[in-house]
C-alpha cells in the first residue's frame, strides 16, 4: 500500500492522527504486507510501528508528484491510499497508472460540498472512499455519484492514554477546587467559529455561579472570544489556559465535570471521545459527525440547539456518571481494537472484490 | 404476498437496534400483511427482522414468520410465493430433511442452509426475503429475477435497514428524506422512478435479480445471478421454425400458469377482453379451475362503445366457465378514491389507477390472489415498441449519427414552429435520440425528454440528476450482451425498463393496498429460459396468435382480432380534470395529459424541506 498523505507520522492535527492510526491498523491488515508513507509534511520527530515506512517529504509540489508516481510505478504497489481529498486527482492518477486500488479518506467540512472537477471524478473512480463519520458520507454521496456500497465509516478511535483518574492536582493548580468545570478543548480559529464557544459562555449567566469554563485551544480567534466572555460579564468564570501538552491535556478531561462542545461542524468530533474515555460526560449538539461520537445519546448528549442550554443544566445538575463505565463504554465502540478489526474487514472486502 | 423489514447495526459503533423503529416500519405495512406479524431479534442484539404476513400456504400459525430454522442458526422474513416449492420440497426431503410446515418459507431455511447465496438460482416465483445467518453474523438479502417484488434499502454507514416499501422505511423515523436528484429526475423522464434509484438519497431498491450481503464490513456491492440479455442472446442462437413456436408457448404458458396456481387459497382472475388475460383464464381451466372468480371492469363512459370490455369479457368468461364478476367504476368513485389512491402510491406513478380499482373489486369479491396478464406484450412482442423502434432506427438512425443536428433542428423549429413543438415534444427527438436502441426506448418510453426538464426544474438540480442518472448509459447496460434480434433487444429493455419500474411497481402497491397478491404467469423467469429461442423467431402478431390459441379451447375469434386495449379506463379524463382547475381544454393529447397527472401525483410526496433542492420538487 502506498499512502499518499499531507501529513501522518510526524505530523500534528486530527487529520495526521488519523492517518497514523489507519494506516497502523491496514499495515496488520491480511494481504497488505507493506505499507509506504510519503507525507508532504512531517515537521516533528516520529517513531514508526513495525510495517510501515515513510519516505521523506517531496519537495514542493511538483517534486511530491514525480515521487508519488515514481513510487506508485515500483511495481510492488497494489493499493493507493489516499489521506486527504485535496491528494485525489494525483492518488486516482497513480492508481490507474499502476493499475491498483485506490483508496480515499474523507474526513470533515472539506469534503462536505462538492469540490468541482477534477476533484469529484477522481473520487468517483475511488474503489473504496472511508469517511471519519455517518454524516460525513452521507454528504460525500450527496455530490459524488458513486455506489453506496463502496463508502464506509471508519470513524476516529480514541489514544489508550486516554483513561479516568484522579486530577485533583491539576484542580488544585488552577484554582478550581470546589469548583464545577465545564471544559471545551478545541482551536480557536477564525475558519472554525462553528466550534461554539460563544454558546457555552452565554450559557453561563444562567447557571450556578460555582460553574467555570475551562478552554483550552489557541488560534486567532483568542482574543474576539475573550471579548465576548467580558461583554457577557462572566470574563471572571472562563478560564483561557492556550495550548497545552498531552500530559495536562489528559489531567484537564479528568478534571472536568462535563465536556462541553456545542459544535455545528464536527467531521466528527475526536475531543468527544477523549473526554468520555477519560470518564468525563460529553454534551455537543445533534449537529454533522457529532451525533456519531456522541452515539445518537448512547454515549453522550446530543441536544438539538433550542435546547442546548437547558441540557448543560440537566447534564450538570445530574453529576459525573461511573467513570469507568463510561470510559470502558467508549472503548467498545472506538477503542483501538475496534478501529483495527474496523479497518482490516474494509480492507479486506476491498482486497476480495 | 406480505410486507418485511429489518434492521441490522453492522457497524461495532452502532447502536443496537431499536425494536420501536421496527415496529413503526412493520406497520406502515399492514395492508401487505392482515393475517398475522412477527418481530424477532438474534442474540446479540444487532439485528431485527419483522414481518407482516398474507398467507397462502400452510394458513396455521407454525408458519409464522420471522421463522428459525430448528437450529436456531438462521432466521427468514420473506415475501412472495416460491411457485416451484412442491419440487424443492421433494428434492430435499430426498436428502433427509424434514420439513414441520408446509410452507414455502421453510424450504426457504433448508435451501439457504444447503445451498448458501447460490439458492436463488433454485427459485421460480416472486421473492424477496432476509435471512440472518448467525455463525457468519450476516444477513442476506434477495430479490426475484424481474422484480416482481420490490426490496429498499438504506444504509447510512453504520446501519442498514430494509423493507417492502419506501414509505415504510421513512415512518421508521431513522431514514432521511433528503432528494435524490437521479430519482426526481428520472420520474420526470420516465413516469416512474428508475431503479436502484427512489425520490430519496438515502433509500435505494436492491436491483433485481440480486442479492445483497451484509456483514461486520458493511453492505456488499449487489450481486447479480441472472441476466436477461444472456438468455436472449442464448436463445437468439438457435431460433425456433415457425411452425414450432405455437407449441412451444402452448406448452411453456401452460406450465407457468399450473405453477402460479399453488395456493391454500382461491385463486382468481383479472379478465379483460384483450389475449392475455383470455388465455390465463382458459389455462387456469386446462389446470384444473374450473370455476374461477374472474374480475371485469367496466365504465358507464364506454358503454355501447368498442371500449367497453365487459361484453367480450362475458363471452371469455363463459366459454371457460368462469364466475364473472363485472365491476363498473365512475368518476365519482375516482375522485373519491383519489386520497386513498395517492397515499397507497409507494414511489410516484403516472399510471398505476387501473390496478387501483380491478385489485378493489377482486378484494370485494373476497379474493387474496389474482392472476394477471401482465408482461405478456413484452414476452411476444406485443407492444408497438416491436414494430416502432426498429423502424425508427432504420429512417432516422443515420441522421441522429450526425452530431449536433438533433440539438440544431430543435432549435430552429422552437423558433419557426414553436406550437408544433410543444404539441409534439418527442417529434423533433427522433433525430436526436433514434441513432441508438436505448436512444429509441427513451423517445418510445420517456415522459419528457432531457431538454424540456429545466423548464420544470432547477436547471442545476436537472444537470445534477442527468449526471447520477445516465439513462442511455443504464439503459445500454442492459443490452451487453448484444440479444442478437431486435424482438430481443426491445424485450430485454421493455422488461428489464418500462415493466419493472412502472408496471410490476403499480401492481405491487395497488394489489397490496387492497391486501390482494397480484400473480403474473407471464413474468416468470423460467417461462423466459424457455421461450428465448421463439421470442427471437418472432413476426408480427404471432406471438399473441400462439397465446390466443395456448389453452385447448382456443380464445374466441373476437378477442383476437380485437384491436389491443387492454384493461383501458376512462382515467385520461378523469386524471386530466383531477390534475387541473378547470376542464376547458380536455382535447389535450394522452401524452400531455400524462406530463400534468405526473405533476400532480409528484406534488403529493413531501417536498423535502430544509435541504437546498427543496424548491426543485415543488416547481
Amino acid at each position: 500500500m502506498l499512502a499518499l498523505v499531507p501529513d501522518a507520522f510526524g505530523g500534528r492535527g486530527g487529520i495526521a492522527q488519523y492517518n497514523r492510526d489507519f494506516l497502523t491498523a491496514a499495515s496488520t491488515a491480511p494481504g497488505i504486507e507493506q505499507v509506504e508513507i510519503l507525507p508532504r509534511h512531517a515537521p516533528d520527530a516520529f517513531t514508526l510501528p513495525p510495517g510501515l515506512r515513510q519516505v521523506a517529504p517531496g519537495e514542493g509540489r511538483i517534486g511530491y508528484i514525480l515521487r508519488a508516481l515514481s513510487m506508485a510505478l515500483s511495481g510492488k504497489i497494489g493499493v493507493i491510499f489516499c489521506g486527504h481529498i485535496n491528494l485525489v486527482p494525483l492518488a486516482a492518477l497513480a492508481a490507474r497508472l499502476s493499475r491498483s486500488k485506490l483508496v480515499v479518506q474523507t474526513h470533515g467540512i472539506e469534503a462536505w460540498g462538492d469540490p468541482g472537477e477534477p476533484y469529484r471524478g477522481a473520487l468517483e473512480s475511488a474503489d473504496l472512499v472511508l469517511c471519519v463519520s455517518r454524516y460525513t458520507r452521507a454528504q460525500v454521496l450527496s455530490w459524488g455519484a458513486i455506489n453506496p456500497e463502496r463508502v464506509a465509516v471508519v470513524p476516529n478511535t480514541v489514544g489508550s492514554m486516554f483513561t479516568p483518574g484522579d486530577a485533583s492536582a491539576l484542580r488544585t493548580q488552577w484554582g478550581l477546587t470546589g469548583k464545577r468545570v465545564l471544559l471545551t478543548v478545541a482551536r480557536m480559529d477564525a475558519r472554525e467559529r462553528y466550534k461554539g464557544h460563544e454558546r457555552v459562555i452565554a450559557s453561563l449567566p444562567s447557571l450556578p455561579g460555582d460553574v467555570v469554563y475551562v478552554v483550552l485551544g489557541e488560534g486567532d480567534d483568542t482574543a474576539r472570544i475573550e471579548a465576548f466572555a467580558q461583554d457577557t460579564g462572566v470574563a471572571d468564570r472562563v478560564l483561557f489556559k492556550g495550548g497545552v501538552g498531552r500530559d495536562v491535556l489528559i489531567e484537564a478531561y479528568r478534571m472536568a465535570d462535563l465536556y462541553v462542545m456545542p459544535s455545528t461542524g464536527e467531521g466528527f468530533g475526536i475531543a468527544f471521545l477523549e473526554a468520555m474515555a477519560s470518564g468525563t460526560p460529553a454534551l455537543g449538539l445533534a449537529v454533522a459527525g457529532a451525533t456519531d461520537a456522541l452515539c445518537d445519546g448512547a454515549l453522550g448528549i446530543a441536544a438539538s440547539e433550542e435546547d442546548f442550554a437547558a441540557a448543560l443544566a440537566r447534564q450538570l445538575a445530574a453529576g459525573k456518571p461511573d467513570p469507568k463505565a463510561l470510559s470502558a463504554a467508549v472503548l467498545a465502540r472506538f477503542g483501538s481494537e475496534t478501529f483495527t478489526a474496523c479497518t482490516r474487514s474494509v480492507l479486506k472486502r476491498l482486497l476480495q472484490g | 404476498m406480505c410486507g418485511i423489514n429489518g434492521i441490522f447495526a453492522f457497524h461495532p459503533s452502532a447502536a443496537a437496534p431499536s425494536r420501536d423503529e421496527a415496529l413503526r416500519t412493520r406497520e406502515a405495512m399492514q395492508t401487505r400483511g392482515p393475517d398475522g406479524f412477527g418481530l424477532w431479534s438474534n442474540s446479540g442484539g444487532r439485528c431485527v427482522l419483522a414481518h407482516r404476513r398474507l398467507s397462502f400456504l400452510d394458513l396455521s400459525e407454525r408458519a409464522a414468520q420471522p421463522m428459525l430454522s430448528d437450529d436456531g442458526k438462521l432466521a427468514i422474513t420473506f415475501a412472495g410465493e416460491i411457485y416451484n416449492f412442491p419440487a424443492l420440497r421433494a428434492e430435499l426431503e430426498a436428502q433427509g430433511v424434514v420439513f414441520r410446515t408446509t410452507s414455502d418459507t421453510e424450504a426457504l431455511l433448508h435451501l439457504y442452509a444447503r445451498d448458501g447465496e447460490a439458492m436463488v438460482e433454485k427459485l421460480r416465483g416472486m421473492f424477496t426475503f432476509g435471512i440472518w445467518d448467525e455463525p457468519r453474523q450476516g444477513l442476506f438479502l434477495a430479490r426475484d429475477p424481474y422484480g416482481i417484488k420490490p426490496l429498499y434499502i438504506a444504509n447510512d454507514g453504520w446501519t442498514l435497514r430494509f423493507a417492502s416499501q419506501v414509505r415504510a422505511l421513512l415512518a421508521g423515523g431513522a431514514v432521511s428524506r433528503d432528494p435524490e436528484a437521479a430519482g426526481v429526475v428520472g420520474f420526470h423522464l420516465w413516469g416512474s422512478v428508475p431503479e436502484p434509484f427512489t425520490l430519496y438519497r438515502d433509500i435505494r431498491a436492491l436491483p433485481a435479480g440480486h442479492t445483497q450481503w451484509i456483514d461486520k464490513a458493511g453492505p456488499r456491492a449487489p450481486q447479480p445471478y441472472i441476466h436477461f440479455a444472456s438468455i436472449l442472446a442464448e436463445g437468439a442462437r438457435a431460433p425456433l421454425a415457425a411452425a414450432q413456436i405455437a407449441p412451444e408457448v402452448r406448452d411453456a404458458v401452460k406450465d407457468s400458469v399450473a405453477a402460479h396456481l399453488l395456493a391454500d387459497v382461491e385463486v382468481g382472475v383479472f379478465l379483460s377482453a384483450g389475449v392475455d388475460s383470455g388465455a390465463m383464464l382458459g389455462l387456469m381451466r386446462d389446470a384444473g379451475c374450473s370455476n374461477a372468480t374472474a374480475i371485469t371492469l367496466s365504465f358507464a363512459e364506454f358503454r355501447g362503445s368498442s371500449e367497453d370490455e365487459a361484453p367480450l369479457a362475458a363471452l371469455v368468461a363463459q366459454k371457460y366457465g368462469a364466475k364473472h364478476i363485472v365491476r363498473t367504476v365512475g368518476e365519482a368513485e375516482f375522485r373519491a378514491d383519489l386520497p386513498a389512491i395517492l397515499a397507497a402510491m409507494d414511489q410516484p406513478s403516472m399510471d398505476g389507477v387501473n390496478t387501483w380499482f380491478v385489485a378493489k373489486a377482486a378484494r370485494e369479491a373476497g379474493l387474496k390472489a389474482a392472476i394477471s396478464g401482465l408482461g405478456g406484450d413484452e414476452l411476444l412482442a406485443g407492444y408497438a415498441s416491436f414494430r416502432d423502434m426498429p423502424r425508427w432506427r432504420r429512417h432516422f438512425g443515420a441522421l441522429a449519427a450526425v452530431p449536433g443536428l438533433g440539438a440544431l433542428a430543435r432549435a430552429m423549429m422552437n423558433v419557426a414552429l414553436p406550437g408544433f413543438v410543444r404539441a409534439n415534444p418527442k417529434a423533433l427527438g427522433m433525430l436526436e435520440y433514434a441513432g441508438s436502441w436505448e436512444g429509441a426506448y427513451l423517445l418510445r418510453r420517456g415522459l419528457f425528454l432531457p431538454h424540456e426538464l429545466p423548464a420544470l426544474m432547477d436547471k442545476d438540480f436537472v444537470a445534477e440528476g442527468m449526471r447520477r442518472l445516465r439513462p442511455l448509459t443504464q439503459l445500454s447496460g442492459m443490452l451487453s450482451p448484444d440479444p442478437h434480434s431486435n424482438n430481443g433487444r426491445i424485450c430485454v429493455l421493455e422488461s428489464e425498463h418500462y415493466m419493472r419500474n412502472q408496471l410490476l411497481r403499480d401492481a405491487d402497491w395497488a394489489g397490496m393496498a387492497h391486501s390482494l397478491e397480484i400473480r403474473t404467469p407471464l413474468v416468470d423467469i423460467a417461462l423466459l429460459r424457455r421461450l428465448a429461442p421463439a421470442i427471437a423467431a418472432l413476426k408480427p402478431g404471432m406471438g399473441k396468435a400462439a397465446l390466443a390459441a395456448a389453452p385447448s379451447i382456443a380464445l374466441p375469434a373476437e378477442i383476437v382480432s380485437r384491436a389491443k386495449t387492454g384493461f383501458g379506463v376512462p382515467t385520461r379524463a378523469w386524471m386530466a380534470a383531477a390534475a387541473r382547475s378547470n376542464r376547458e381544454d380536455l382535447a389535450e393529447t394522452k401524452g400531455l395529459t400524462s406530463r400534468r397527472w405526473s405533476r400532480k401525483v409528484l406534488e403529493n410526496f413531501v417536498p423535502p424541506v430544509g435541504t437546498s433542492q427543496a424548491g426543485a420538487l415543488a416547481r
